[in-house]
């Protein structure tokens, strides 16, 4: 009986997420039935409802879907290879870390859409161009987690492994990767987000498919419904790559040490 | 009378800090011989932790040399084990892979690894935890992890920088008696820094005194173990003998106050 009860209040309390977004719902309906705003502007939930199911019975969904998710996949994979190795380089060498640091941030503050006329002009408008983007986008925030990870590893753990005989390559298996664990994942976790943007954005410069591409198409027809139904499709995507694929990893992973840092 | 085994020579010791040079310590010689458990008491800052670092190969003396079985001291080596303060053991390996963790870099069998650390766990008092992670540990349970993970790897020498230092004044007890057993058992050659003179007399075949910085050896005392083991605290403080050592070692340390 009072598992029955528990069971029920954890469940009513999963579903407040979700009240956020009936109340939203809410206000768009009431201001569009209430104002009266025109369709060309704005329309009512139903009428996206259905654009959904045209979009997802025709496939046309899935097609620009599946696009942005192998486009933000093969992103992420590059930038973990190629920007995990060079943290560990930055972050061991402490010349290099306090020449790199400066540079990196600098970097962060030029967004990867500020590159994207210079890529155009290189790559024209084609999914290099975008990958290009996406990539400086993620590979910035893995570079620099994967080296502040390893420098906030205590010099005792690779002092401690010194005076156990380990070699140069044993401490960076032993000590410098799991040390940094937490930290790849949470930069991992974070490029995702910000290449998840870039992404969008570039899709709908560059127009090679993607889901930025199926809303910023929809504009040039007024296709209200199909935009709505593009950017519902961008935030739940990322929802679900987030939470149930990165979230889990570092739970699994990272708790169970007691070394997960927030 | 048994061999040398460190022999620390015409030791000094300056760190390059942003104001300049800034001397560590005073001029040190220091021989401890083979088997011997030599601590080492002076106030905070006086240059010990230096002192260690250099003996385990971490930093090279400014002048100098240091000597290990006769050879100089070029950076860390298997056959001189640290234990530190605190944070030493690795959160993601659990206490078995922690303290296998020497054996397994020097690629010891797996059979002959998990016997080994076996008798380490028996002899911390660490059993049932052997599959738990350090963040599921007391401080003092952590502490015995590093001291089995370094006998494991069955160093000659083992230096210990204020092991003790960060637990609890219970459990350091249990911990004291603990090594004292272990060292008695092992026949270890260790070097021991502390801040706390009781712990020094416990624990030392031989006291050193240094001076307040830059650290300079003051004085040397033995401490005379009749019998075997004989180091429970309890036999300890109830040895006029002791308590002698105590108050003159004391007396020593107090004279050098910050």
């Amino acid at each position: 009986m009072r598992n029955g009860c528990d069971a029920m209040t954890r469940h009513l309390r999963d579903l407040r997420v979700l009240l956020p977004f009936a109340v939203l719902i809410a206000i768009w309906w009431g201001l569009k039935d209430g104002f009266g705003i025109s369709d060309k502007l704005l329309v009512a939930p139903p009428l996206v409802w259905s654009a959904f199911g045209t979009l997802i019975t025709r496939g046309i969904l899935a097609e620009y879907a599946s696009t942005s998710l192998s486009m933000i996949g093969i992103a992420t994979l590059i930038s973990f290879v190629v920007g995990v190795p060079l943290g560990f380089a930055v972050g061991t060498n402490r010349y290099a870390a306090r020449a790199l640091e400066g540079f990196l941030r600098y970097l962060q503050g030029i967004s990867g859409i500020a590159w994207l006329p210079l890529a155009i002009l290189w790559f024209g408008f084609t999914h290099t161009t975008t990958l290009a983007i996406v990539i400086y986008t993620l590979i910035v925030p893995i570079i620099f987690n994967t080296m502040t990870g390893v420098r906030a590893i205590p010099e005792n753990y690779v002092l401690a492994l010194r005076s156990l005989g380990a070699s140069r390559l044993r401490i960076v298996t032993d000590v410098y990767f799991p040390g940094a664990l937490p930290s790849i994942v949470v930069g991992t976790r974070l490029g995702m987000g910000y290449g998840w943007r870039a992404l969008i954005a570039s899709e709908m410069l560059v127009r090679q498919g993607g889901l930025g591409d199926l809303i910023f198409g929809a504009r040039t027809f007024s296709q209200i419904d199909r935009i709505m139904v593009g950017m519902i499709a961008i935030g739940t995507l990322y929802i679900v790559v987030d939470r149930l694929l990165v979230q889990p990893v570092e739970s699994m992973t990272l708790a169970r040490w007691g070394v997960l840092r927030k | 009378m048994s061999a040398d085994k460190i022999v620390v020579s015409g030791f000094r010791h300056f760190f390059q800090s942003d104001s300049g040079r800034v001397q560590a310590t005073g001029e040190i010689d220091v021989t401890i011989r083979e088997g011997e458990v030599v601590t080492l008491v002076g106030p905070s800052g006086c240059g010990k932790t230096t002192l260690l670092k250099a003996i385990a190969g971490f930093i090279t003396p400014s002048e100098g040399q240091i000597l290990c079985d006769g050879k100089p001291v070029r950076g860390p080596g298997r056959e001189r084990g640290v234990v530190f303060q605190e944070l030493a053991i690795l959160p993601w390996r659990t206490v078995r892979k922690n303290i296998a963790h020497g054996l397994e870099i020097a690629r010891v069998p797996k059979a002959e690894r998990d016997r080994t650390v076996e008798r380490l766990i028996g002899l911390m008092s660490l059993n049932g935890f052997e599959d738990r992670y350090p963040h599921e540990l007391s401080g003092g349970m952590r502490q015995r992890v590093a001291v089995a993970r370094t006998w494991a790897a069955d160093p000659d020498v083992i230096l210990m920088d204020e092991p003790f230092a960060a637990v609890d004044a219970m459990t350091r007890l249990t911990l004291q008696e603990e090594l004292g057993r272990l060292c008695a058992t092992t026949h270890k050659t260790v070097f021991f820094i502390t801040h706390s003179v009781e712990e020094a007399v416990f624990l030392g075949d031989r006291v050193l005194v240094m001076t307040k910085r830059p650290g300079t050896i003051k004085a040397t005392l033995d401490v005379p173990r009749h019998g075997k083991g004989g180091r429970d605290w309890d036999s300890f403080t109830g040895d006029p003998e002791m308590r002698a050592i105590s108050e003159q070692v004391m007396h020593l340390v107090h004279a050098e106050r910050v």
